[in-house]
């Protein structure tokens, strides 16, 4: 830690008696929160009231080489249910490189990406906690502008540690159409390879230390169309139920893409299938809650709501082989995603004066249809069959503005939810949500913004209601205050108000925040990955600086 | 800690003087999947303004259909000229081509597909713009309130001169 700090300072000082190739970034971030007790949700029964997530990021860059570090610090803890390998102070990441354009060298923490991430994706998401950077070396090299080549052998971030499984990579892409000057359409096509040597349990069942995983993808789009297919085989790797080795299995996935989009409309439609896809750098962090160890991708492709009560049941993609009970049987997920958007023109009867925004989404996903054997933890697949129905998600927007002054949103959501296999406890939910926001704008940046939400179902917790006021003093200078209230359930106790009131100063690229409410327990998720968080109430406090 | 927490801000507040002044140099993708470096996509002596945004990000939206009703009048007097960097993950970057047509945006439009620059400038929260001159930043700014383009476009105008 000392020395780290000590880099920081020597590089600094390094920078300001530099002249004009040096270049540096920094950013900094810190998310508190004071956990207080509540007489509606119960008392705050852990350790340390306060806690706190801080992270230091440096970039520095002298004509083509790079070099950065991020300092972490978890103090006295980390916020509730981030992992306990995330705790104290350390350096989190470090790097240096060299970079021509054409090759690129890499030594320390890197994040990659292989196509859509179905093999191979590390990335870092703050709030979630996930933060799998790769640790070892990496070599790119682009021949031509055309072609790119990636490889790298390293281990995987867990924590502060690393992770026992090495990993191995190797990608391609070639631009054809550029290659071959097509003139009207363009046509790529891509290949990686990714590899997880773990030394294997003593088990009767037939895999390899090694886990072999190959993609291949193609794009094309020509005029107004456009497709994508993307193809990944997983080799024979062990299939872990509650911590035990019960068989070994392959994987595979499909994803598919076609979209259609010229300016005032745009469709886009997706398929995705996937068989016991999971991977993680070590084979027992299969199923941990924390999203640590996760080599490849896997977000749920269904549209990503922005409002409370539209993210409360919320779909996680199903990728892994489970036994749960003889009638609670996983083995992947089948489904797709449909996105229309569509312009009024203005001037038209429906588009009015300035016209107006629709979108809509429709999201259904189902089990793998399977002969399951319970006994033997086993199952023969019936490719592109569709079994028990997880979820479904029907969506429709309209964003219209009536005058210079007024701006309104109108969202209705119908959803499905199969509790009892998405999280694998009990209940089915149907539900209703309408949502609808009007803003008002009163020049200079000062703004007022009111949203009223109803969640409408006579399953799981039943009715809630909702409520947003958000004013901007300037446009510097926002204060909000929101209710969801849970006003449906049948148990008295349980009509919960969680409410929240804050406000946030931001000049430049620098943001102050400041927080007060109680937090609804549940999934939080971002961009397709869930964390679980338990329910709070408590004061918390986020900066966010970059330079 | 309380101690590492004073410092590290210390840190961070020597570090205001010496913040970043050029682009650094990452390559990102184009719609139709090429990769190219963001430097050739600057150009030389004009204004360019980098608006980092996501299609699930409803302030990012609301800035850039704000923009889009403007854009016309601010590329005559300044030619200025906007990329929409998309930071869209593959969860969501299938749905960006059908939403800026539906939109009707006439943004640039750019993939920065793993974060890779959005991590180089150390950016945390988006809607954030980065208004260049050539490939040097004159101006960041995080966050979007309704009417707050109109303090853009004024750096924008100081700049283009």
């Amino acid at each position: 830690m000392k020395k780290s700090i000590l880099f920081i300072i020597l590089l600094i000082s390094f920078v300001s008696f530099s002249q004009e190739d040096h270049d540096i970034s920094y950013g900094f971030e810190s998310n508190s929160q004071y956990y207080l007790d509540d007489s509606k949700t119960g008392d705050f029964l852990e350790s340390n009231r306060f806690r706190s997530n801080n992270f230091f990021k440096i970039d520095y860059s002298y004509k083509n080489f790079y070099a950065g570090l991020q300092v972490e610090s978890y103090e006295p803890k980390a916020m509730l249910n981030y992992s306990p390998n995330l705790d104290k102070t350390n350096l989190g990441l470090y790097y240096l490189g060299y970079n021509t354009g054409k090759i690129e060298v890499t030594l320390g923490h890197f994040y990659e990406q292989f196509g859509s991430g179905l093999i191979l994706r590390s990335w870092e998401d703050r709030q979630l906690g996930i933060n799998n950077a790769l640790l070892g070396g990496r070599f790119k090299y682009s021949p031509k502008e055309y072609l790119h080549f990636t490889s790298f052998y390293a281990n995987q971030r867990k924590g502060f540690a690393i992770s026992k499984g090495n990993i191995i990579g190797f990608n391609s892409d070639f631009d054809i159409s550029s290659a071959l000057n097509f003139e009207t359409s363009s046509l790529s096509a891509g290949f990686s390879y990714v590899g997880r040597s773990q030394e294997k349990t003593e088990t009767n069942f037939d895999y390899n230390n090694r886990t072999d995983l190959f993609s291949s993808r193609i794009e094309f789009s020509k005029d107004h169309f456009y497709s994508n297919l993307e193809y990944v085989a997983k080799g024979k790797d062990a299939v872990i139920i509650q911590n035990q080795i019960k068989n070994a299995k392959k994987g595979a996935a499909v994803l598919a893409n076609f979209g259609y989009a010229k300016k005032g409309l745009g469709i886009n439609a997706t398929f995705r299938r996937m068989e016991n896809m999971n991977l993680f750098s070590d084979r027992e962090a299969n199923g941990n809650i924390y999203n640590e160890s996760v080599v490849n991708y896997l977000p749920a492709l269904t549209k990503q709501h922005d409002y409370l009560l539209t993210n409360i049941y919320v779909y996680q993609a199903q990728p892994q082989v489970s036994f749960q009970d003889p009638s609670l049987i996983k083995s992947g997920e089948i489904g797709g995603q449909i996105d229309v958007f569509y312009k009024l023109k203005k001037g038209t009867f429906l588009g009015g004066k300035y016209g107006a925004k629709v979108a809509l989404n429709f999201s259904s996903w189902h089990g793998l249809k399977a002969d399951y054997d319970f006994a033997s933890f086993d199952y023969e697949m019936d490719f592109f069959g569709f079994g028990q129905k997880y979820f479904s998600d029907l969506s429709f927007e309209v964003r219209k503005k009536w005058s210079k002054q007024w701006n309104t949103i109108f969202y209705y959501v119908n959803q499905s939810y199969n509790k009892r296999y998405i999280e694998e406890t009990f209940g089915e939910i149907n539900a209703n949500i309408f949502v609808s926001e009007a803003t008002y704008k009163m020049g200079k940046g000062k703004s007022l913004r009111f949203e009223a939400q109803l969640l409408a179902t006579n399953d799981d917790r039943k009715n809630w209601a909702g409520g947003t006021v958000e004013y901007n003093a300037t446009s510097k200078l926002a204060v909000y205050i929101n209710d969801i209230y849970n006003y449906g359930n049948d148990d008295v106790d349980q009509q919960i108000h969680y409410y929240n009131v804050g406000g946030s100063y931001t000049v430049g690229a620098h943001r102050f925040a400041l927080n007060y409410g109680r937090q609804r327990g549940g999934l939080i998720c971002i961009g397709g990955v869930c964390r679980n968080v338990p329910e709070s109430t408590g004061i918390s406090a986020n900066i966010t600086m970059s330079f | 800690m309380i101690k590492k927490i004073v410092f590290l801000f210390l840190v961070a507040f020597s570090a205001t003087c010496f913040s970043q002044k050029n682009i650094p140099n990452i390559n990102v993708n184009t719609l139709k999947g090429k990769s190219v470096s963001i430097e050739s996509q600057l150009s030389k002596d004009k204004v360019t303004v980098l608006a980092f945004w996501a299609t699930w990000c409803v302030p990012c939206i609301n800035e850039l259909d704000a923009i889009s009703d403007v854009y016309e009048d601010w590329q005559e007097e300044t030619s200025v000229e906007i990329i929409a960097m998309s930071t869209d993950d593959s969860r969501t970057q299938k749905r960006i081509k059908p939403m800026i047509n539906g939109k009707g945006w006439d943004y640039q439009i750019l993939l920065d597909k793993n974060q890779e620059l959005k991590r180089a400038l150390n950016i945390t929260l988006i809607p954030h713009v980065v208004v260049l001159k050539g490939n040097e930043i004159v101006y960041r700014h995080t966050g979007y309130a309704p009417g707050a383009e109109e303090e853009l476009y004024e750096i924008i105008k100081k700049h283009s001169k």
